[in-house]
Order: structure tokens, then sequence, then C-alpha cells
């Protein structure tokens, strides 16, 4: 199963995910991109089902394009990830429910978003767990996956939401290293993305 | 001849116009003035109300309701409050409308709807309504006052035909034109929101066909930001309180006059 | 009643499975009435110990118990992508169960010109599917003047297999092709998976094929090479899969289009090799090697 990881640090949130791709035994593929990017600073990182991945993730990205198209702005991280929610609650009692979950990143950029002194800052980062059961929770960092076993604890102990982007991708590694230690079956490779004032771009991890 | 074109909302006339939608139009500009200025601090609106008849039973509303009198000016969501001109009935519909709208993007998005996204939702209702064969158009201009945190306040104008416009200062109903001019050559950018109500006062007094404001024909509100928690914080005022502020701003009858109405 | 059944039946069959209710069977009517049976009546049963067993043994239940019917085949799919172009290579095996039901599938669909198929899983499923995809393929043509991307036909049957996900559909496929981006190989699946890649196997002999295929592979292999090692890693899955063999069938995709390289007996392969042709050994496969060691050098 699929591992994602998000942290959030000072002005900045960071999505990451393993690049596998596996079918019973074999592994398809190796360098896939879980994460995809949703808006000017809004992306998610998604998991479960293969096959509902895709199709969701796409479902969602077609649909907040269009709702940007229609209201010019960016819907508001909060908005968007409250917005993925509804969709998966609604799919949950449908005759064949997404099985997929979700960690959604981004960078709330609004006037109300930015704090009296940290103006430079440019917003505040938002991360949000999300399930395939439609549940949703705003988190300093969150987990999916096999991951989230080793990964929760470590955070709780090394997490610092006033972090810098290199003592958070530290943060990252620590979570990525000890998976590989102690998962019997982990992934080699993971991808990263960083969401802040400038927007979502890839962020190396490093070695 | 214009007869054949007249009868049906969908049909073109052959100089190119919808009957329908000039007459709902028309309707609106004999309705009750509304007006509504725009500030960096908040937005002012208020509302003529065109009192029908002398046997009508206001003693309920001399106390104020919850939000007001409320015939004119409606608290729609927690941002957005909005003044309706024309038909009372359309209106109360579409107000119904705007409140179940707001809602159910909170319940989906967990924010308050964007002021604009509202407006551009209703506008395409009432769009609807002048193509759809068999209705007629919904006879009712809107101003909607809101904040957001994506534009701050916020000030819309929407038409039957569901046109929509926003606005640093503007009027709809009877003698709109006057008040216009008086809103255009008295409106400057950096307004305080004292200066916006004063204006609005004086901008109805000159506009409305008595003499003299009154809560029984005036109905007002602000919408501002909440100095701490920075959170919209609508206001109607209660017919109680639109008397103190005319008083405040030597714009309320005299005892005499009260006495003869 | 039961005393007959108990009587004519060599195993221990429970009762329940006796249609005694009918009086009369089959073979009473027509021709064969009166003759041997004799009135008798008789098992409508498949002639097996368990048919619950048989039963299980050619459908999927036990994996997915909402799908009544899937009998899934064993099967080497292989394709990958090098500077020459495309490389496709199958087997020709069709199993249903232990047996054996044919030797000679065609498991490449054409889809067009420049569009391979491959087929594991259902092979009606593919079959038809993959026809479905070439009609809309040569539609998307005539539409828009001109050829469907790879990328593009492989979403189109991503998209359709995925409306049908949990219906009971079960593909495994590689739709390969060259477009205005060069070789393309996209994997596209029942569960609605599709994924970009350079090199796939699909099917029960995949792992025996990924073994030779992934150690030989590398993007500047020569066009001879690039066919020996399709060829050599199906090979190598008809002889270690059981579901998997007869023989090999070699496609060559290139910028004007497939060609068809050739039919292969996996035996012959085994113990002759593919024959003088460039880039094979010129010995078996797997024969020599293993009898007479001294007498064969192993290709690199």
């Amino acid at each position: 199963m699929d591992i994602l990881f998000g942290l959030c640090g000072k002005g900045f949130v960071i999505l990451a995910g393993d690049t596998t791709v596996a079918h019973s035994i074999v592994k398809m593929k190796n360098d896939e991109d879980k994460i995809k990017t949703l808006g000017p600073h809004l992306a998610m990182a998604y998991s479960g089902e293969p096959g509902d991945t895709i199709q969701f993730a796409e479902y969602i990205e077609r649909n907040l394009r269009l709702d940007q198209i229609r209201n010019v702005h960016e819907r508001r991280p909060e908005a968007s990830a409250s917005w993925i929610r509804s969709s998966l609650a609604s799919s949950l009692r449908s005759r064949r429910p997404y099985s997929v979950n979700i960690l959604v990143g981004g960078f709330d950029i609004s006037s109300a978003a930015i704090v009296e002194g940290q103006e430079e800052l440019g917003g505040t980062p938002k991360l949000y767990w999300l399930d395939y059961l439609g549940t949703k929770v705003e988190v300093p960092f969150g987990a999916h996956g096999y991951g989230s076993y080793f990964a929760l604890s470590l955070l709780d102990r090394y997490h610092d939401p006033n972090a810098s982007v290199e003592e958070a991708m530290g943060t990252l590694k620590r979570c990525i290293d000890e998976v590989s230690k102690r998962l019997v079956v982990s992934p080699s490779k993971y991808k990263a993305k960083i969401i802040d004032k400038d927007g979502v771009r890839d962020i190396e991890i490093p070695v | 001849m214009a007869r054949r074109y007249d009868s049906r909302t969908t049909i073109f006339s052959p100089e190119g116009r919808l009957y329908q939608v000039e007459y709902a139009m028309e309707a609106i500009s004999h309705a009750g003035t509304v007006l509504g200025v725009l500030t960096q601090e908040g937005i002012v609106l208020a509302a003529e109300k065109k009192v029908t008849g002398k046997l009508l039973d206001l003693s309920g509303a001399s106390t104020g309701g919850y939000g007001g009198s409320g015939e004119k000016i409606f608290l729609v969501n927690t941002n957005v409050i909005v003044g309706v001109a024309g038909l009372t009935a359309d209106a109360s519909s579409m107000v119904n409308l705007m409140r179940l709208t707001a809602q159910r993007h909170l319940s989906v998005y967990d924010e308050d709807m964007p002021v604009e996204q509202l407006c551009k939702r209703l506008c395409d209702v009432k769009q609807g309504y002048t193509q759809y064969g068999g209705l007629r158009p919904f006879g009712v201009s809107i101003l909607y006052a809101g904040w957001d945190p994506h534009y701050q306040f916020q000030l819309y104008h929407s038409d039957p035909s569901g046109n929509y416009s926003g606005w640093k200062a503007t009027c709809i109903g009877s003698n709109s034109g006057t008040a216009q001019n008086m809103l255009k050559q008295h409106y400057k950018d950096d307004i305080t929101l004292e200066a916006a109500i004063k204006l609005v006062l004086e901008t109805m007094g000159k506009t409305m066909d008595s003499t003299t404001l009154g809560s029984d024909k005036l109905e007002f509100a602000t919408i501002t930001l909440d100095k701490n928690t920075k959170i919209p914080f609508a206001k109607i005022y209660r017919p109680a309180e639109v008397d103190a502020l005319l008083k405040k701003h030597g714009l309320a009858k005299s005892e005499d006059e009260e006495m003869r109405s | 009643m039961n005393s007959l059944v108990s009587k004519f039946s060599t195993n221990n069959i429970p009762k329940q499975d006796v249609e005694d209710n009918e009086e009369y069977s089959d073979s009473m009517w027509a021709s064969s009435a009166g003759y041997a049976t004799n009135g008798l009546p008789t098992f409508r049963l498949p002639s097996l110990q368990q048919p619950t067993d048989f039963l299980r043994l050619h459908t999927d239940d036990h994996a997915d118990p909402s799908c009544r019917i899937k009998i899934k085949h064993g099967t080497t799919t292989l394709a990958f992508r090098f500077k020459g172009g495309v490389i496709v290579a199958v087997d020709s095996r069709a199993t249903a169960g232990s047996y054996i039901a044919s030797g000679t599938v065609e498991k490449v669909i054409r889809i067009n010109k420049f569009l391979l198929g491959t087929m594991a899983g259902g092979a009606a499923d593919c079959q038809y599917w993959e026809t479905y995809l070439g009609i809309m393929c040569r539609l998307h043509e005539l539409r828009n003047r001109e050829r469907i991307s790879v990328a593009a036909a492989s979403k189109y049957l991503s998209n359709l297999v995925y409306s049908y996900k949990g219906m009971g559909l079960s593909m495994g496929t590689m739709i390969c092709g060259w477009d205005k981006t060069g070789p393309a190989i996209f994997y596209v699946d029942s569960d609605g998976t599709r994924l970009k890649g350079d090199l796939f196997s699909v099917g029960s002999g995949s792992t025996f094929a990924y073994g030779v295929l992934d150690q030989g592979y590398h993007w500047d292999l020569s066009d001879e090479d690039a066919q020996e090692l399709g060829r050599r890693s199906i090979y190598a899955a008809g002889h270690r899969d059981a579901f998997s063999g007869n023989t090999i069938n070699l496609f060559h995709i290139k910028q004007d289009g497939w060609d068809f390289i050739g039919n292969y007996d996996v035996s012959k392969m085994h113990y002759d090799g593919p024959g003088n042709i460039p880039g094979a050994p010129g010995t078996g496969y797997g024969y020599e090697v293993r009898t007479n060691p001294e007498a064969c050098v192993v290709a690199d």
C-alpha cells in the first residue's frame, strides 16, 4: 500500500509520497507521481484502490479548475478541502464509492489568512487529512498507509511548526528513513512537493 | 403588432427587444428606492418603504422583529445583506433562494459564500426566467452588500435580465436617477463609514416623496468588520434605532409633524 | 430410489444432488428412449469427484465472490520501448484450469497499423474491447484528420473499463504504438489502472519474463538484440510457467507502423533456438546448455 506524508512549516507545507505502483508481488512502475497540483496554491497526495485514485484525483482537479474559471479567484484551501470531503462523503453512499485516502496541502493567500506581524509569509500554510469515509481533519502533519504507523510518533516528537524548509525536509527524511528501516516491504523512491506563497513546485528529497 | 411579442418572454421583437424583461425593469423603477454606498470600513444600505395605506397595522413593526422590520432589507448570511426593489413577493422568494444557496455553500465548502459567487448564482436563475417558455421574469432588482476574504467589501447590483455589476455607490427604484447624481457628486474613494451614513440619509431625504424621514418609511443597515475578530458584522437597524440615527443627523420629523400624520 | 443411487454412483455424492423429483430423464426421450438405460434415472452432474471444486478451478469466486464468472487464463505478454521502437512479444497458450484449451491463441490484437494491444485475463473481454477501441480510433482519425495518440487511445480504454469496474471485466493489456511523440506503451487493466512506462510484462508468467527482460534491457539495444530479448523472455516464461507456452508471437513497432516478426515454437526454442537469426545464439535456449554445458557458449 502506498505511503503518504505531509507536514507544515513556517510559511509552507510539504507533501510527499512513494512512487511505486504494485500489482500483487510485482512492481509495475517506480516513478509514478502520486501528488496532483490542483491550483496555484493547492496540491493533493492520494492513495487507495487502483483506478479509483487517478479517476478521483482527475475529477477533483478538473472540477476545481472549472471552479476557478467560473469564479476568477482560487478557492481557499479550507474550502477546497471541504469540497473534496463532500465529494468523498457523497460518493461513500453511492452505488460504487471511491476508495481513496488523501492529504490536501495548500497555502491560503487571502487577506483573512495573513497573520499580523508575519506579513512577509504572504499567508498561512494549511494541511488536511482526509480518508475514504469522508473524514476531514486539519493537521500540522499527517500520513496515510503503513508509513503512518512509524511516522506519526516520529512527527509528534520532531515536527516543528516554525521549521525552515531545510529543517522540514530533514524531518521528512527521518520519516522516509524510518519506514525504510522498519517496514518489511518498503518503497525505494519518494517524490515531494512544496506549497508556499510562490505556488506549488517539486522539491528534491535530501539523500 | 407588439402584442405578438408582448405575451411571450422568450420571443424577440423585430427591434430585438424582450418586452417582458423591459416591463419587469419598468416595475422596479416605481418601487421604493434602495441605496448603497461602499467604503473601506463597511457598506451602508438604506431603503424606502412605500406605506400602502393608513389602516395598515404597523404596531408590531414599531418594536422591530428579528432583523428589523424586514420588508426591503434582509440578512442573507453572516457576510451578506441585501436590499430589494420590485415585487415584494418575488423578492421574498429570491431572498429565500439566496439564503438556501448560501447555506448549501457553507455545508459543502465550510466557508461563507463569496459575495460575487452568490450574486452570480442568483443571476443565473434570473437569466433562466428570461428564456424559458411560459415563465415571467423576476420583477426584482437587488443590491448585495457583503464581505469576503477575496475582495473584502463589495457592493453589487443585479436586475431582472440577470445582469450584475459592482459599484462604489448605487441606487435602484423610483427616483434612482436623482439619487445616483447626488451620489456621484458627493462620493469620494476615501469616504468614511460615518460620512457614508450621512450621505445615504441625505440622499434618501432628497429622493423620497415625503419631506421628512421616519422609521415607518425607512429601513437602514450597515455591514462592517468586527474590530477584534475580523468577522463581518451585519447590522439591520430597528425602527427605534433608525429614528435615533435620523435625529442624530437632524433629519427626523418634528413632533408636530408626527402629530399631523 | 435411494438404493438405486447408492448402487450406481461410484463416489459418495450427497443425495440432494440427485434429481429425484423428475420421473424421467432426458435419455428416455427421442432415439435413446428405451435403449440401455431401461428408464433408469441419471445424474446431471459432471463426471468428477467434487463438482464444486471443479467449478472453483474455473471461476474466480475466491478472489472476488461478487464475480460469478471469470474464466481466467494464464498468460505471458510483454512489451518494451527502446531506441528502435517498441517490441511486443506474447505466448499463445490458453488454459482453463489445468487444461490447455488452445496453443494457437493470437494474444496481440492489431488495433490499426500503428497500434497493438496485448491480451491477458479474459480473452473475450480483451478481444471485444480492443476491437471496439479500434473502431473508436478509426472514428477519431476520420473526425480529426490525424491519428490518435497512444496516450489518448489508452485513456479511452481505461475510462471505458473503469465505467465497468466491479462488474467482472478482466483485462490486463498494454496499448503499444508509435505517434507524434515517438514510441509509447501504456499499461491498462480492468481495475482502471493506466500507467505510462518503458517496460511492462503482464500475466501469470510475467515474473519469469521480467527476470530475463530486466537483466537484458537497455535503451540502446539494436533491433535484432531487442527482438531476441523479447523472444528469449517469453521463452523463459513458457518454460517455467505451466500456464504459458506453446508458441511465441513477436512484433516490432517502428515509425511506419508495426511488423510481424514471426511465430516461434517454445519447445523448438528450447532444443534448437530460433535458428540462424541475427542476435540469436545459434543454439537451443535451454536444452544443450543443461545437458552438455561444455559444448555451448551462454549468450550475454
